[in-house]
């Protein structure tokens, strides 16, 4: 049986959405799910080395920041980078920064990123990979 | 399989995924089933009330069998058999 492919245009930088794309990263992996991620502008940002551990930006109902970020550490919720490590080490996970996002953000090179990203790639790769998967999200 | 049936399965494995939310409980399964051989059987503790679907949903695009679920005080127990 072909192999499912989940396609994830990443852009949100904050870490609500960044949780909510681990928690989806969980379910493909718990179904062998290959997964391409294309780290488009505001996401590189959250990716950068010296911002992933201490970005606590969040995108939704920001007047209740405090109290989500307290709910995730209750509830023991992983890091978003722990989640995404997680998928990546239970099934085929590839994370794509976009060049001109890690630009934008002052990265230039892969070394400038967390250890979760793969490679730098065009816009070109992410649509090909679109045009592939079984199921593409923007988040 | 009635509750009764289900209590008496034997297990071969547990998984203790309380600790866990969404998809937690889900993956921890996944990680533990490459565990057990065909035919051996495995529980899945966990307070997450959607765990309750995911795994019979899992189970079903996997090929494993999903026996039922116990209720307990706070928690549950998912059985499957590989």
């Amino acid at each position: 049986m072909k192999t499912k492919k989940l396609c994830l245009a990443l852009y949100s930088g904050s870490v609500d959405k960044l949780t909510a794309a681990g928690v989806i990263l969980g379910g493909a992996a718990a179904e062998d799910m290959d997964v391409e991620i294309y780290v488009l502008l505001q996401a590189a940002f959250a990716f950068k080395k010296e911002n992933a551990m201490t970005n606590t930006r969040v995108a939704e109902i920001t007047d209740k920041k405090d109290e989500f970020l307290a709910s995730l550490q209750r509830l023991d919720a992983p890091h978003w980078t722990e989640a995404f490590k997680t998928a990546k080490e239970m099934t085929n996970v590839k994370v794509h920064i976009c060049g001109f996002a890690g630009k934008v953000w002052n990265g230039f090179k892969l070394d400038d990123f967390i250890d979760l990203a793969d490679d730098i790639c065009g816009i070109g790769e992410y649509i090909s990979s679109a045009e592939e998967a079984d199921i593409n999200l923007f988040i | 399989m009635t509750q009764e049936e289900l209590m008496s399965v034997a297990i071969d494995k547990s998984i203790d995924a309380r600790g866990t939310s969404c998809p937690g409980p889900l993956l921890a399964a996944k990680k533990a089933i490459g565990q057990i051989s065909k035919g051996q059987t495995m529980e899945v503790l966990s307070a997450d009330e959607g765990t309750k679907r995911d795994i019979p949903k899992w189970c079903n695009k996997k090929g494993f069998e999903y026996l039922g679920t116990i209720e307990e005080s706070g928690f549950f127990k998912i059985i499957i058999r590989k």
